[in-house]
């Protein structure tokens, strides 16, 4: 058999795989994402349980000790300090449209908004909000893993059940289009899919992505939060770690968790939303990357500072 | 298998002259030739129950010497549009005609479907792919769709055999997995399958076949695995050394099977290269055989 010298040979392969036939690509590895050399980074720690890690229009994370009914935010020097306090066991986060601060709040059975000066508005009453993800028009699908139902609450607040039946309905967002909804279920290896309907409704759901699955908590995936990037990598918390998926739904690795502890989400934030931000049990941790993640409400102001 | 094993030696002498694909190039079977009939072929799409909110587009290949008196045996293409294409890389219905003609492959209806996007309903927005759902998973629910929804289409037009033994399916890169799946869960069903540089790879989990077929019980299916040593090596595998594990186990679970492994990449242009004596195998028993007389071998293929 002919060997070919290593230059020869990688040149062959990439003109093959960009050219030849037509063939999709097939090649979307971890080292697309992960930069050699770097590593999980200590935010901050000694909280309950984190969870909630959302960005504003500014790259400034955010986040929550959902028992310690604090949202904290990170300030110049990437210290958190306190946002709201009795924040009622704040769970799911994501900014919206006006950069305004969509939040579950689980103690009051309700998801509320905080505008830039940290006024309060109720989104949604007597629901049992556990993620969610607000869209550019300021729609916003929830979970309720207990009742295993996907809700959506329309920009002028109306709310209904648009899913019924995932076993552990948790995480839950978009692709970057906006286009499409991902909801993870905790309890199995699959992330469903759906089309989203021009009344915000769902169609076509499909077990689009499957999980890597632990040996000790299989069949149980552990999926919690989600993020996707710019250029469509979806990324969820598990049991197994960070696993990330390419825009067929084929999964193209895992990254491992910061810490042997529960990891409950994920987001981009920082300098050029290049940095990944994982909640995990009393700490938060942070990783540079070479992608970027992206804001589904971009181009509105920042909040103010407190 | 010496079938396959004549055509390594080929392909390791061919390789002298050329590494790579510059080696393999369309021969006479695979042109169109003065007097032989053609079939027509038709263009279709189709909105799937099975894969719900899929739409895609197939082509009918219908041979010339098709005249509905009898059934016809069917081959199912996956990426379909790469298969039908008569200026690509198989240019599968050109030799259809060449070998239908030859009476070296039964009268075959030739289905080439394409795999399914659900398209969004925003404007803009990408649609969701399905082809690595469709063909990378190991389950049923693919060659459900073929014998629930596609074929039974197709055969409302035509008359079409219900011989697992004249059903071939086929398909390249993950559509070679596809291919295989189909079978593997459907051998009642489909007993012909081809794989050009086949993801026998962890795209979905498809790995594990090549363990999974030595300790299974083996079933009444015929597979022919194209691949090359320039073929991908990335996250999900080596293709090489899967399609070698593929071939190892088939062999091991003493399969009836065929394997050439030249040194091609990613692509058509091999498997392309040698698809007419790939049908040939495949289909070389279509016809009754005479009963042989006793103690005469003529030594083929088993």
């Amino acid at each position: 058999m002919k060997h070919a010298v290593p230059g020869q040979r990688l040149a062959a392969h990439l003109l093959l795989v960009l050219f030849a036939g037509g063939l999709p690509a097939q090649d979307t590895p971890l080292e697309q994402v992960l930069i050699d050399g770097e590593g999980w980074e200590l935010v901050g720690e000694g909280y309950k349980f984190t969870e909630g890690p959302a960005c504003d229009p500014a790259g400034r994370l955010y986040f929550t000790d959902v028992p310690g009914d604090t949202i904290y935010r990170l300030d110049d020097r990437g210290k958190p300090g306190v946002f709201v306090s009795d924040a009622g066991r704040p769970g799911g986060m994501m900014f919206g449209p006006g950069g305004k601060l969509y939040c579950t709040q689980g103690a009051k059975r309700r998801i509320v908004a905080y505008d830039p000066e940290g006024k309060l508005e109720v989104i949604a009453s007597d629901v049992r909000a556990n993620d969610l993800v607000v869209t550019g028009k300021g729609g916003v699908y929830f979970t309720d893993p207990r009742a295993r139902r996907v809700w959506y609450v329309d920009p002028q607040r109306n709310k209904r059940v648009v899913d019924e039946g995932i076993e552990r309905p948790n995480g839950i967002i978009l692709w970057p289009d906006q286009g499409t909804l991902v909801v993870a279920d905790t309890n199995s290896s699959s992330l469903w899919t759906f089309r989203i309907e021009k009344d915000g409704g769902l169609a076509h759901k499909q077990a689009y992505y499957t999980m890597r699955l632990t040996r000790d908590k299989a069949p149980q995936s552990g999926a919690d939060g989600m993020t996707t990037d710019r250029d469509g990598r979806l990324y969820v918390a598990t049991h197994a770690g960070l696993q990330v998926f390419d825009t067929q739904g084929r999964i193209s690795g895992v990254i491992s968790r910061p810490q042997k502890a529960f990891l409950s989400n994920v987001v981009f934030a920082g300098k050029g939303l290049q940095t990944l931000y994982v909640t995990s049990s009393d700490k938060v941790y942070r990783r540079k990357t070479k992608v970027r993640g992206l804001l589904f409400s971009p181009h509105q102001a920042p909040p103010a500072k407190p | 298998m010496r079938y396959s094993i004549a055509f390594v030696v080929l392909s390791l002498c061919a390789a002298r002259a050329g590494a790579g694909d510059e080696q393999y190039a369309l021969g006479a079977d695979s042109k169109r030739r003065e007097g032989t009939p053609a079939g027509k072929v038709s263009r279709h799409s189709h909105k799937s129950e099975i894969f719900p909110g899929t739409e895609r587009d197939y082509w009918v290949y219908v041979p010339a010497q098709y005249d509905g008196s009898a059934a016809a045996a069917v081959m199912v293409f996956q990426d379909g549009k790469w298969y039908v294409n008569e200026k690509g890389q198989f240019r599968a219905t050109v030799v259809f005609d060449n070998l239908i003609h030859a009476g070296e492959m039964p009268i075959t209806i030739g289905i080439f479907i394409n795999p399914g996007v659900v398209p969004a309903s925003k404007k803009g927005a990408r649609a969701r792919r399905n082809r690595s759902f469709e063909y990378d998973t190991l389950s049923d629910q693919y060659v459900r769709f073929l014998a629930e929804e596609i074929i039974p289409a197709v055969g409302k037009n035509y008359k079409l055999t219900d011989d697992p033994r004249m059903r071939a399916i086929a398909g390249i890169s993950s559509g070679g997995i596809c291919a295989f799946t189909a079978a593997w869960e459907r051998p009642d069903y489909f007993h012909k399958v081809v794989s050009h540089v086949g993801s026998f790879t962890n795209i979905r989990g498809g790995h594990v076949y090549p363990s999974i077929i030595r300790k299974t019980e083996r079933k009444n299916i015929r597979v022919f695995l194209q691949d090359g040593a320039n073929d991908l090596d990335n996250l999900h595998g080596s293709w090489p050394l899967a399609n070698h594990q593929m071939a190892a186990a088939l062999k091991f679970s003493k399969y009836d099977f065929g394997f050439v492994f030249g040194e091609g990449g990613h692509n058509g242009k091999h498997g392309g290269s040698i698809l007419p004596d790939t049908l040939r195998w495949l289909w070389r028993d279509w016809k009754p055989v005479p009963e042989k007389k006793a103690g005469k071998d003529d030594g083929g293929e088993r």
